[in-house]
């Protein structure tokens, strides 16, 4: 039963309307399909394109509150023009061209890096009946949208011809391939839950069950949250472009609006992952029955800045990792923690399926098994790795007098004239 | 099984975000190690030793200034102490303390900097840096309610100081006072356990204590290293021998000792400054000294504890109005010396924190 | 493409592109699963691995003007598309009336873990045993 057209509740009903309505005129699937998907890539790219613009203020202004300064407040009220004076300032900027760089390649990577990006907003569950694309292998297709990114970085610090464009692009291929293998991990507790790989029915699994995935996979949330930082380039993986560094990694050659580009791009990134995390850990437009009096879409869309908030906050608080510190913790720390969350996910969904359980008795407990789990996990790795730290005091040693080593006599030749080995 | 790779040489800087002016770094690198580096040093090379013979003593106060431009008053106490030292000029009781309250002001200002950018260069994102800028602030305001300038303060005097202080000065330096060891406190809790952090400084840029004393380091570096040498207890100058106070020393040399000898430092020199307000006399704030002062022919090598490590003058005078020599042992250019022996072997994000522990000012090192 | 031009990191993006296409071969071919796998794994891990291929070679940044392959590979390509133009024609492509596409992801999962769980397994020794491999060859002592 369809509600009329003007219920914009969900977005969906209307487009439903206009298809009966077409259907009733006569029209074929041929022409019902085209019209139908068209209306719905627009009201996507609508939506990324102002969501794009609102980032660039919000991120700015949060980061300016967090380092205690007030952050952009000239254009517009509270500054909310900023980001087009921005861009009206980046398109008018020359975009330079090094002539060592190799054209073509150099040319099209801005481009191409935001069909990935706005691709992952296809199968996003904005509400009941709002899907643009309802793959029944959607949280793989977002993965490999994912992977397809490192390929493109890694075009845009090629072409460049810079040194440190290339250190930087060999960065984020190493990173990305060590962190796709966790995520992944992480990713298949939840479709192990869930029974589905489509985001829509993760989110009726959600919805039926009564509960957030969140509370049924913590672990993996927090292995998700971690990989998504990397395969972000956001603060404390943004060894890609660690500006203290490599001064902005693969995009230090692109000027004007190429490297406008670059940085949309990490931010519809960073939304979209915001998405994924709240269609499959938050329950999507589904929320505990509020979704009866505000829009499922409006929820969605406020649990997305929920999580782009919290990257926000990561950005402004955390230090930067090393490239082989992050490595060695996406191997040692994060893969066997995501490989034992899987297969209690695994187990779980096995007893519960075997026994037949009733899912309000067998769901709590399993929350409160996956909770205690990632708590002992985390608590005992993160003692064990905190551990080689333990070798020095916190603080300074104090000395009341002078205090100098006796040194053997001739002394050893000044530092600076000794040849390295 | 090895391959035969090329080694890639990338220059780290003149224009580079982390090089804290324009210092420039060559490195050979090997993947992203470093195997070869090469430091030169000279893109702001004002001349300012050459210049200063042509100036009188007095007019070459402000140079100092200039040379380490985030510590402009230990500049003027390291230069004014030595003209008074080739000159024999007595210095009145309240101008020796005001100094020392000064010069520790502005080495709380400079650590502070010291610390925010050395966090940056770790890759937080500029807030802890913003946050020590607020510190920093509130004493630049107190130089500026003082000497009307708030970073090449141009203060000193040769025989005291320029201006006493006005009446608001002592209950803002008492409030300041009070809220500053909370909020290294604060700071404390904040860094001192965060893993990154812990993993970006602890054994990165390690410096043994021989190695420190050999390339004559000083300052926060050499006590990151272990070695307890501080010329405010070991050669004392001013009033320094009549406060308590203890040298903060680190327990590994590497980079996050050398943070953590400077977050010490700070606590350190609110102890001092509370002890110098306790006892500071009533009395003239200068010397009477001609403007045109002209020091006995002979030389003279006088140096301080500035933040950055021994900061020296060697002055000859030749009885004549202007100096016939004027050198200066800049702590930073020292300092620097042992950097590529740290850097070599470690990665390029690993050389970024160690030259941000150092704690450079290129000002000084060019002169 | 691939095979013209000179550039050999060229020819590479080129050959990725053709990965992409594959997958869209396979979408339209109503195999979304393996369609997503070919992304995945071809356009996101094999790619990858290709491009570190040719950041060890020592002629990628040359011209690579003297390669005599490249004639016998345009033949080669050429009657490749003679033979999938064939097909194209030949095909009957009236998909729609064989009513709506059956989701393949649970079956192929079925298969692996019943009547293929053998070769499966295989599989998986095999990826441990190269796992193991690389790690041993790498190791520094």
């Amino acid at each position: 039963m369809l509600a009329s057209w003007y219920d914009f509740r969900d977005f969906g009903n209307a487009v439903g309307r206009l298809v009966e309505a077409l259907r009733d005129a006569g029209a074929s699937d041929h022409i019902i399909y085209p019209v139908t998907a068209l209306i719905g890539c627009l009201g996507v790219l609508v939506f990324v394109g102002g969501a794009t613009l609102i980032n660039i203020w919000l991120e700015r202004r949060v980061i300016g509150r967090m380092q205690s300064r007030l952050g952009p407040n000239r254009y517009g009220p509270f500054g909310l023009l900023q980001p087009v004076a921005d861009a009206i300032k980046l398109i008018q900027k020359e975009a330079l061209t090094p002539r060592a760089a190799d054209a073509i390649v150099f040319t099209i990577a801005p481009v191409v890096i935001f069909v990935p990006a706005i691709l992952a907003f296809a199968v996003f569950p904005w509400g009941k009946e709002m899907v643009l694309a309802d793959l029944n292998v959607g949280v793989l297709y977002l993965l490999a949208l994912g992977s397809t990114s490192a390929i493109i970085v890694f075009m845009a610090g090629y072409a460049s011809n810079n040194k440190y464009a290339l250190l930087g692009s060999m960065r984020v291929v190493a990173m990305l391939i060590s962190y796709e293998v966790p995520s992944v991990l992480a990713i298949l507790g939840v479709t192990t839950f869930a029974g589905s790989m489509s985001l829509r029915d993760i989110v009726e699994f959600q919805r039926t069950h009564w509960v957030f995935l969140l509370f049924l996979q913590p672990l993996a949330l927090l292995i998700f949250l971690i990989g998504s930082t990397v395969e972000l380039n956001r603060s404390p993986s943004d060894i890609a472009e660690a500006e203290s560094e490599i001064i902005a990694g693969y995009h230090i050659e692109y000027s004007g609006m190429k490297f406008g580009m670059f940085y949309a791009v990490e931010l519809v990134n960073s939304l979209g992952v915001s998405g994924i995390i709240a269609a499959l850990f938050l329950g999507g437009w589904w929320t505990f029955g509020l979704e009866k009096f505000v829009p499922g879409w409006m929820l969605f869309i406020g649990k997305m800045y929920a999580v782009y908030f919290l990257f926000i906050w990561f950005r402004g608080t955390l230090p930067r990792f090393r490239i082989d510190q992050l490595m060695a913790f996406a191997w040692k720390f994060l893969l066997p923690l995501a490989i034992v969350n899987f297969f209690a996910a695994a187990l779980e969904v096995l007893i519960w399926r075997e026994y037949e359980i009733s899912a309000g008795i067998v769901l709590p407990i399993f929350a409160v098994v996956n909770f205690a789990l990632a708590g002992a996990l985390i608590a005992g790795w993160g003692r064990v790795m905190f551990q080689q730290f333990q070798r020095f005091p916190r603080r300074a040693r104090l000395v009341s007098g002078i205090e100098v080593p006796e040194l053997p006599y001739p002394a050893a030749p000044h530092p600076a004239t000794e040849p390295v080995a | 099984m090895s391959l035969k790779t090329e080694p890639l040489v990338v220059n780290i800087g003149p224009q580079h975000p982390s090089t804290h002016g324009v210092f420039r770094l060559r490195v050979t690198l090997d993947g992203e190690r470093i195997i070869d580096a090469e430091m030169i040093v000279g893109y702001l090379h004002r001349s300012i030793e050459k210049l200063a013979e042509e100036r009188t003593w007095t007019q070459n106060i402000p140079f100092t200034d200039r040379m380490d431009y985030l510590a402009a008053m230990t500049g003027n106490l390291a230069y004014c102490s030595a003209v008074e030292k080739l000159a024999g000029i007595e210095v009145p009781e309240r101008a020796q303390y005001l100094r020392v309250i000064f010069a520790e002001l502005q080495r709380i200002a400079s650590h502070a900097m010291a610390n925010g950018t050395f966090i940056n260069d770790c890759g937080a994102w500029q807030t802890p840096l913003m946050h020590m800028f607020r510190e920093r602030e509130k004493i630049l305001d107190l130089f500026e309610m003082t000497c009307g300038a708030r970073l090449t303060l141009n203060y000193m005097r040769i025989g005291g100081v320029a201006f006493d202080i006005p009446d608001e000065f002592m209950p803002a330096l008492e409030e300041l006072m009070d809220e500053l060891p909370d909020r290294i406190a604060e700071y404390e809790d904040l860094l001192l356990d965060n893993e990154i952090l812990l993993m970006r400084g602890r054994d990165v840029g390690v410096l043994p204590a021989e190695m420190a004393i050999n390339a004559s380091i000083s300052g926060p570096m050499l006590r990151g290293s272990g070695v307890a040498w501080d010329i405010r207890k070991a050669d004392p100058y001013a009033v320094y021998d009549r406060f308590e106070f203890d040298i903060p020393v680190g327990h590994n040399g590497d980079s996050f000792d050398r943070f953590l000898v400077r977050m010490e430092e700070v606590r350190q020199s609110v102890r001092i400054i509370r002890q110098a307000m306790g006892q500071l006399p009533p009395g003239p704030f200068c010397a009477t000294v001609p403007l045109n002062v002209r020091p006995p022919a002979g030389e003279v090598y006088s140096r301080i504890e500035s933040p950055k490590g021994e900061l020296g003058y060697y002055l000859v005078s030749d009885g004549g109005p202007t100096p016939y020599r004027y050198k200066v042992r800049p702590p930073s250019l020292i300092n620097l010396s042992a950097l590529k022996q740290m850097m070599i072997g470690t990665s390029i994000s690993d050389a970024v924190v160690t030259l941000g522990s150092i704690d450079i000012n290129v000002g000084e090192i060019d002169r | 493409m691939i095979i013209v031009t000179r550039n050999l990191l060229h020819a590479v993006l080129l050959l990725i592109l053709s990965f992409v296409g594959i997958a869209g071969v396979f979408i339209t071919l109503s195999a979304d699963f393996v369609a997503v796998v070919q992304v995945l794994v071809y356009a996101g891990a094999i790619a990858v691995l290709m491009i570190f291929a040719v950041m060890l070679t020592p002629a990628s940044g040359r011209r690579n003007e003297g390669n005599i392959l490249q004639l016998p590979a345009l033949v080669l390509s050429a009657l490749l598309i003679a033979g999938v133009s064939y097909i194209v024609v030949q095909t009957d492509w009236r998909e729609a009336a064989r009513g709506p596409f059956q989701t393949t992801a649970a079956d192929i999962g079925d298969a692996l873990v019943q009547p293929f769980a053998l070769p499966f397994e295989i599989a998986s020794v095999l990826l441990v045993v190269a796992l193991i491999g690389a790690i041993v060859l790498v190791r520094e002592d």
